[in-house]
């Protein structure tokens, strides 16, 4: 009996010891590498997650963790000191309609990210110039027939307030006018993945995602007659994209700081970056 | 070593009571062990419980804390009466949302409670005994489904049913999510209602019958009236998931901060407006301030509601 319950505690002790020793050691070893934080924009999370991916095969020692929620949070953690790099859709350092600037942040710049303007597969309308689009996003026209296409309604699907998508185009491609925010067709969704499917099964549905994200059940529109392709956007004719943004706290240093050059190097702009459908900053000449 | 023959031997009472006997005298015998592990086993339950408790108060005192800073910025008034939700304006008016859950928790009692009582008494009454073995575990299995798949359902099935039906044009609305939640809710108020009128003993049913009563008016006058409080008891659990359903609703109700005028009008409840906006708001802000206080509400509700069941238990219990 005794023998019995001496060995029960000399095991507890033993793997309560072991424990705390493989904690000890572990905190230890995190301390020797650099270790990267990143949340924000999840339009950003596939070129971030690709990039960490490359960076963690070239510099072993280096650990990135990577997640999103949305943009606004980037910048956030990054005033928290949650995360070292906060993925934002816009330049959170300056003011943007909505959301004052975050002072002490510096944005670099690390890839252009496209958007549409997409409707059902349905609808006949082709091309809408600016006013159009102002028009029918503030609500004002209701009726697909009055900018070309059938006698049917509109059905208006809009990102919630403080998403980065809806930042970037009430500002490229309504300037800047206000969306409506009641009516009887009009809905909000709460991410790309959920504009997607809405605009999928919605018949007369009009909304606008990031150009990697259409699908062939919908119909990216041309916006003063030009498409939302590569070309166009580089030539300067369609206007409705953003830079993509890493925001840090102050100047990055350290492993931040390689892993951002990474991203920027030309290497990843042409390669993965590319491939992803985002477009090279070296492409934009403004 | 001479405890360990006569346990050997013994039960577990002579065990103790020899070894109690058999005091060596030194520092750590088995006495002395077995009030250490028995006193070492009370305080660590002891912990636990005090950690659940303290779990639920910080929480509630969390919620509630971060949600009165909004009335530094918004009056009481505005935050309750107001329907004007435009948080980029510094319009920060709840009644919406509030009412809105409140609508659509009442559509779907509506629909659901007549629905689960008549399942609960088929089940109970009338169903044959292989019919009711297999039915029950399915139903089991329908509670546990992930409200998220409900949602999805809802929203690439249901959404365009209704739309063909009715000729709207976005499908989305109180009517949608009142669907889809007593898809939802059906199974947890059915099964509970039918353990309630199981419970109904027989002898009720015999004399009701004995009385000329038919089969009919057995079920309604004497067996359900019997099962009245764990029916009620089935309902309010039904209420509770439904009041705080998230995923299922927020993915059919269309999410405009409107007041519905009519079933397919776009419109947004407590949950839904939570899980929209609290990903993009700052962190320092009356908006963020305002989602936390309409947070604290649905606990409140919640929590109100779980009183409520806990009367109707006892009061079950007494009569």
């Amino acid at each position: 009996m005794k023998t019995k319950w001496f060995k029960h505690t000399l095991l507890t002790v033993l793997a309560v010891a072991v424990a705390f020793g493989s904690v000890s050691a572990a905190s230890a070893a995190s301390k020797l590498n650099g270790k990267i934080v990143i949340n924000g924009s999840s339009a950003l999370l596939p070129l971030t997650l690709q990039a960490a991916n490359e960076f963690k095969k070239k510099n072993p020692k280096v650990k990135i963790s990577a997640s999103a929620a949305g943009s606004v949070t980037g910048p956030q953690s990054v005033r928290k000191g949650i995360a070292d790099i906060g993925a934002c859709d816009w330049d959170a350092s300056l003011d943007v309609p909505g959301f004052k600037a975050f002072d002490g942040q510096v944005a670099n710049k690390v890839a252009v990210i496209p958007f549409a303007a997409v409707v059902n597969k349905g609808v006949k309308a082709t091309n809408l110039t600016t006013k159009q689009l102002q028009g029918i996003f503030s609500g004002k026209i209701k009726n697909w027939k009055e900018v070309g296409g059938d006698d049917a309604e509109i059905v208006v699907v809009n990102r919630a307030f403080g998403s980065g998508t809806r930042v970037n185009f009430q500002m490229k491609a309504l300037d800047g006018t206000n969306f409506m925010s009641k009516g009887d067709n009009y809905k909000e969704v709460k991410s790309s993945g959920d504009m997607k499917t809405a605009i999928e099964t919605t018949p007369n549905a009009i909304g606008y995602i990031d150009l990697v994200y259409v699908t062939d059940k919908m119909r990216a529109l041309n916006i003063n007659s030009y498409a939302p392709t590569e070309a166009n956007i580089i030539s300067g004719k369609y206007t409705v994209w953003a830079y993509g943004y890493y925001m840090t706290k102050g100047k990055p240093t350290g492993a931040v700081k390689a892993f951002i050059e990474y991203v920027q190097s030309k290497e990843f702009q042409n390669g993965s970056l590319k491939k992803l459908k985002f477009i090279p900053i070296s492409a934009m000449k403004n | 070593m001479l405890d360990v023959k006569a346990s050997s031997g013994g039960g577990v009472a002579g065990e103790l009571g020899r070894s109690l006997h058999t005091r060596s005298g030194r520092s750590f015998d088995r006495r002395t062990r077995l009030s250490f592990y028995n006193r070492t086993f009370k305080v660590i339950c002891i912990a636990s419980a005090i950690f659940v408790c303290l779990i639920l108060f910080s929480i509630l005192f969390l919620m509630g804390r971060t949600g009165m800073l909004t009335f530094n910025e918004v009056s009481v008034a505005e935050f309750f009466f107001s329907t004007e939700w435009v948080p980029e304006n510094e319009q920060y008016g709840a009644l919406v949302f509030i009412s809105g859950t409140f609508v659509l928790t009442a559509l779907t009692m509506l629909i659901s409670v007549p629905i689960s009582v008549l399942v609960a008494v088929f089940l109970a009454e009338m169903s044959p005994r292989w019919l009711r073995t297999l039915l029950r575990p399915v139903l089991d299995l329908l509670v546990g489904i992930p409200s998220v798949v409900y949602g999805f359902l809802g929203m690439t099935i249901l959404i365009p049913v209704l739309r063909d039906i009715t000729g709207t044009n976005i499908g989305d609305g109180l009517l949608a999510a009142a669907i889809v939640l007593t898809i939802m809710v059906l199974p947890t108020i059915s099964r509970i209602s039918d353990d309630a009128i199981t419970a109904v003993p027989k002898k009720y049913r015999d004399a009701s019958y004995a009385l000329g009563a038919s089969r009919f008016q057995t079920i309604v006058k004497v067996v359900l009236p019997a099962a009245r409080s764990g029916i009620m008891y089935a309902g309010i659990l039904g209420m509770a998931r439904a009041i705080g359903e998230t995923m299922a609703v927020v993915m059919v109700i269309g999410n405009t901060p409107q007041l519905a005028s009519a079933l397919f009008q776009p419109t947004a409840v407590l949950t839904s407006n939570i899980v929209m906006q609290i990903a993009n708001v700052p962190f320092d802000s009356t908006w963020n301030y305002a989602l936390y206080m309409m947070g604290f509400l649905l606990l409140l509700i919640s929590l109100l509601m779980i009183v409520a069941i806990r009367m109707l238990q006892r009061k079950g219990a007494v009569s």
